[in-house]
C-alpha cells in the first residue's frame, strides 16, 4: 500500500466516523477492508483508493468508512460497570419513573454482545430494586454488518467461549448445525439494533435513562469527543445517566455535564439554571 | 504457586495447552490418559484439571467420575477440554462433575476467560 493511499483511507475514515487510524497500524486497513476488496475485485488497497477519487461514490465511501471501525467486542467485557448499571444505575432511575419502563441505549455496540450480556444479566435473577420495571435496550452501531450479527444474534465458537461461563452458554444459547451459537429469542425479544453513526444526531432514537458508550471515544479524534458528547448528552431524560468505557472520562468535555452524585463513573446532564428540580 | 494437570492424548495439545496454563502463573503436570491422570491424582491432587474426553485406557469421563469418588477428589476445578462441543456432551460433563468447558479449538484467550469464569486466576 503506498502512503498515499494509507493517507487517503485514513483521512476518509476521520471524516465520516471520527476513527482515528494510526500509520503504526496500517495492517488493519488491510485485514478490516479485505472483505470489501475481494467482492469489488480490486487487487490492492491502491486500487480502492484510485476508485473511491477516480468515481466518488457516497455509499461506497460509507461503507468503508463502517468498515474501518473496530469491531472488538465480548460478552460481560467490563462486568463492573455491568453490575453498576444494574444495581445501581437502573434502580435509581426507576425511583424517578413513573411508568416503570426505563430505556437503556448501548452505543458503538458493534456486535452487540454488550447489550445481549446487560439483557441476560437482567434475566438471570431478579434484582429487588427492579421489580416491576420493564427495560428495553437498544444498541447501535455504524457498521451494517455488525447490525445484522447483533440482529441474528448468532455467535462463533470463539466468541462465546470468552466472557461466557459453560452455564451461561447452556442455559440462553442454542447450538445450530452450522456449530454456531445462536441467543434466545428471550433475550433477542428485550434488545433492538439500529444503524446509527455517533457523529450525528440521534433525536430518531428517542430519550434514554442510561446510555453507556464503551471503548468509542478512545477510538475517535479527540477533537470530536465534545460532539459526540453532545449527541449522547441530547438524547438523556432529565436525571439519566451517561456512562463511558474504563479510562474514558467524560469530564470537562461538555459544560452541562456533570458527574452523577448517585452513581459512580455516570454522568447527569446540569439542570438548566432557573429550572426548578421536580 | 497453583498447578494444574493437563490431561490430553495428544503430546501437542498437552505442549500447547501447558505453555498457555504456565503464562497464566501455573505449574503444569501432564498425562496422556484418565488411567495416568488418576495415578497422578493419587499422587498428588491438583489445583486444576484440563481434561480431554476421547482417550485410551480410561477416558475424560470416566476419569472425572472416578475422580469425583477419590479422597479430596472434589477439590481440584475440573475443565473440560474436547472435540465434542454438543449440548448434550457438555451436559453430561456437567453433570459428572465438570466446573467448566472447553470446545477444540481453543486459543490462550478462552482458557484464560475459562480460568477466570471458575475464580482459578
Amino acid at each position: 500500500m503506498q502512503d498515499t493511499t494509507f493517507n487517503e483511507i485514513a483521512d476518509l475514515a476521520l471524516r465520516l466516523t471520527g476513527q482515528v487510524i494510526q500509520p503504526s497500524k496500517s495492517y488493519l486497513v488491510k485485514s478490516r477492508l479485505a472483505a470489501i476488496c475481494r467482492r469489488e475485485s480490486f487487487s490492492s488497497l491502491d486500487d480502492l483508493a484510485h476508485c473511491i477519487k477516480s468515481r466518488p461514490n457516497p455509499r461506497f465511501e460509507k461503507e468503508v468508512a463502517a468498515a474501518l471501525t473496530s469491531k472488538q467486542t465480548s460478552f460481560f467485557g467490563d462486568r463492573d460497570l455491568l453490575e453498576r448499571i444494574v444495581t445501581h444505575a437502573l434502580p435509581h432511575r426507576l425511583k424517578a419513573s413513573k411508568t416503570g419502563r426505563l430505556r437503556v441505549w448501548c452505543a458503538g455496540v458493534a456486535t452487540g454482545q454488550e447489550a445481549y450480556s446487560l439483557a441476560l444479566r437482567l434475566s438471570e435473577e431478579a434484582v429487588p430494586a427492579l421489580k416491576g420495571a420493564e427495560i428495553e435496550i437498544v444498541g447501535t452501531d455504524i457498521s451494517p454488518d455488525c447490525i445484522q450479527v447483533a440482529e441474528a444474534g448468532t455467535y462463533g465458537h470463539f466468541d462465546v467461549q470468552k466472557g461466557l461461563s459453560i452455564h451461561r452458554l447452556m442455559l440462553n444459547f442454542s447450538r445450530q448445525d452450522t456449530g454456531d451459537w445462536r441467543i434466545s429469542q428471550k433475550l433477542r425479544d428485550t434488545v433492538s439494533f439500529r444503524l446509527h453513526n455517533l457523529l450525528e444526531d440521534a433525536s430518531s432514537l428517542g430519550q434514554f435513562d442510561v446510555i453507556l458508550c464503551r471503548n468509542v471515544l478512545s477510538q475517535i479524534a479527540p477533537s470530536l469527543h465534545a460532539r459526540v458528547a453532545q449527541n449522547l448528552a441530547n438524547q438523556l431524560l432529565p436525571g439519566a445517566l451517561l456512562m463511558a468505557g474504563r479510562g474514558e472520562s467524560l469530564t470537562g468535555l461538555l459544560e452541562d455535564l456533570e458527574p452523577s452524585r448517585d452513581v459512580r463513573g455516570a454522568y447527569i446532564r446540569k439542570s438548566k439554571s432557573g429550572a426548578v428540580a421536580a | 504457586m497453583k498447578n494444574c494437570l493437563i490431561v490430553d492424548d495428544s503430546r501437542v495439545v498437552r505442549t500447547v495447552a501447558s505453555r498457555i496454563i504456565r503464562d497464566l502463573s501455573f505449574e503444569t503436570l501432564e498425562a496422556g490418559d484418565g488411567a495416568e491422570a488418576l495415578r497422578k491424582c493419587r499422587e498428588q491432587m491438583p489445583d486444576a484439571i484440563l481434561l480431554d474426553w476421547n482417550m485410551p485406557t480410561m477416558n475424560g469421563i470416566d476419569f472425572l467420575r472416578a475422580l469425583r469418588r477419590e479422597e479430596n477428589g472434589k477439590d481440584p476445578v475440573v475443565v473440560f477440554c474436547t472435540n465434542e462441543n454438543d449440548p448434550e456432551h457438555i451436559s453430561e460433563a456437567i453433570r459428572s462433575g465438570a466446573d467448566e468447558y472447553i470446545m477444540k479449538p481453543f486459543d490462550a484467550d478462552i482458557v484464560e476467560s475459562k480460568f477466570a469464569e471458575i475464580g482459578l486466576i
